[in-house]
């Protein structure tokens, strides 16, 4: 057996256990959307017969296309909007001296510790003496406010590994700064968006509190709060149903997750420690 | 653009938005918690600090900020603990590294939300698949309510917290390993030193600021956590898994008590602010020596 092989065994075992337990919701979550409903309620590992009409009885009753598209309106929209107001602070932090710098760094860090959760209360006051309950363009907003932050801060750590020299070549041929920005710098920092951007999605895909507390109507539920709703205060659960919602809502981004994963290595090292 | 204010142009747009939606909830919050407040919302009387002294008399709220320090702790420690042979494992070659790499990632892509319902469907009493699983392996004979009693709840939440934390900080750590340079450890091993020390004396220090800002990220994160707690039990049975965010959102959100929840809001607050005025201090002193 050649070294490699025998390290390899070695590895695969001793990663085992915590690849067991990760796989093993994925595995009662597809199983349990392929039982009936009888017996769903049997806790055997293999269903009798294989129900892939679950899927599409799922898709008709529980208006769950309907917020795939609310989750991707918002979380597209608000990944967008971070990047754009973020890209201009984490350049200005990079590449200029001014008063007020430290004061806006720190601005930013508590900004990254005072997650939704702790400003719900006020927030929801917020919006609602501004009569936007219910609004997903409300969401769009505070997702991107809160992720500014850490955006700000990944992608300065990223911009400041960018060398000047090529900058300032450009500005001696005559470019303009303006040029400059377009043609030189920002062509150089795509893979630090392109993480920061996965990020930001991803948060936004993924948050509870905030679209729980804001979000009134079923029309307007994202994923999470959608699939949540099947399940909380309700005297019986369809819980085939539920985990073939929940298959659907994390399959796809567990894919698109998959091939992404290894540009967020490398990102998120140069990002995390400046 | 004129330099001097050039950077003053490129902060404003991130700092009115995230200034808006921060700082104005924080007012309305500190304007809570020092006035009477009826269910709707409405401000009456100032009265000082009556919605704190009414917290430190709660038993529930005492025992939420107990437990929120025993999640966070557990969380955070247990997570670096599993993490850092995880990222070591997965910094060297070896086959299929890439589908391990991508399998320990997974959790991180799934929204929590769904993680805790998928999660609480499995360890359900009767149907659960947990215990099935564990009869099948003969580990349990009779069948365990997981989620109905703190005393099983609690754990396996803080497994489930674990779970979901590992990949975000085995990626920060598998960044910190693959910028320590290779011939750091062939000039190690020519001197013949062993690979545990040269894990102690090589990687260990290479990889502590990684290990710091994992470490203060996730303790924030952990701090905050809402939706595996919420959907897996609410806080219950009789609020016994409740954590200060779970708490904070019953008090405003369900029995409609938006002062308390307010001055809740403040109290988090400020653990979190003295943590990381300790964190930054500790850092400093670092970078100092």
């Amino acid at each position: 057996m050649s070294r490699k092989l025998k390290r390899s065994i070695l590895f695969w075992l001793l990663l085992s256990p915590i690849v067991v337990v990760i796989l093993f919701p994925y595995a009662v979550m597809t199983i349990s959307a392929l039982k009936s409903a009888t017996e769903v309620l049997n806790p055997n590992w293999w269903p009798s017969e294989l129900r892939w009409q679950n899927f599409p009885e799922m898709w008709q009753t529980s208006g769950i296309a309907e917020a795939l598209a609310n989750s991707l309106y918002v979380s597209a929209l608000s990944t967008v909007l971070t990047i754009l107001v973020s890209i201009p602070a984490a350049y200005a932090l990079s590449r200029y001296q001014f008063a007020g710098r430290d004061l806006f760094r720190q601005f930013l860090l508590v900004s990254q510790m005072l997650s939704p959760i702790v400003l719900v209360i006020g927030l929801f006051r917020l919006v609602a003496g501004a009569g936007m309950i219910d609004s997903l363009n409300v969401l769009v907003v505070i997702y991107t406010a809160f992720n500014i932050a850490f955006c700000v801060w990944m992608l300065q750590s990223y911009f400041s590994t960018i060398p000047r020299d090529l900058e300032e070549a450009a500005w001696m041929e005559g470019a303009s700064r303006w040029r400059t920005l377009i043609a030189v710098f920002l062509p150089l920092a795509v893979p630090a968006m392109v993480v920061t951007a996965i990020f930001t999605f991803i948060n936004a895909w993924n948050e509870f509190v905030i679209a729980l507390t804001m979000l009134r109507t079923e029309g307007t539920y994202t994923l999470p709060i959608r699939v949540f709703s099947l399940v909380a205060g309700r005297y019986t659960v369809d819980w085939h149903y539920v985990m073939a919602a929940a298959f659907v809502a994390s399959v796809p981004v567990a894919i698109l997750f998959a091939w992404l994963q290894r540009y967020l290595v490398r990102g998120l090292s140069i990002g995390a420690v400046k | 653009m004129q330099r001097a204010t050039a950077p003053y142009i490129l902060i404003l747009p991130s700092f009115v938005l995230a200034a808006a939606i921060i700082l104005w909830p924080l007012k309305e919050i500190v304007s809570l918690s020092l006035h009477d407040v009826n269910r709707f919302g409405m401000l009456r009387d100032f009265i000082g600090l009556e919605h704190f002294r009414v917290l430190f008399a709660d038993p529930d709220f005492i025992a939420a900020t107990w437990r929120t320090l025993v999640w966070t702790a557990a969380v955070v420690l247990g997570t670096l603990i599993v993490s850092v042979p995880i990222a070591l494992i997965l910094n060297e070659d070896f086959y299929g590294r890439g589908i391990a790499r991508i399998l320990i990632m997974l959790p991180w892509a799934i929204s929590l939300t769904m993680t805790a319902i998928v999660w609480r469907w499995a360890l359900n009493g009767e149907s659960g698949m947990l215990n099935s699983a564990l009869r099948g392996l003969g580990l349990i004979n009779t069948n365990i309510q997981w989620l109905a009693e703190a005393s099983t709840a609690f754990p396996m939440q803080i497994l489930i917290g674990i779970l979901v934390s590992v990949p975000f900080t085995v990626t920060i750590f598998l960044g910190g390993l693959s910028s320590v340079p290779d011939d750091l450890y062939e000039a190690a091993a020519t001197e013949g030193a062993g690979s545990w020390d040269q894990f102690r004396l090589i990687t260990l220090p290479l990889l502590r600021p990684f290990i710091n800002i994992a470490f203060v990220l996730n303790t924030i994160y952990v701090f905050n956590s809402f939706p595996i707690i919420w959907a897996t039990t609410q806080g219950g049975p009789a609020n016994s898994t409740d954590i200060l965010v779970t708490y904070l959102y019953k008090v405003g959100f369900r029995i409609g008590r938006l002062g308390e929840a307010a001055a809740v809001s403040l109290i988090m607050f400020a653990i979190l602010l003295v943590f990381t005025i300790i964190y930054v201090r500790l850092a400093m002193r670092e970078a100092k020596a």
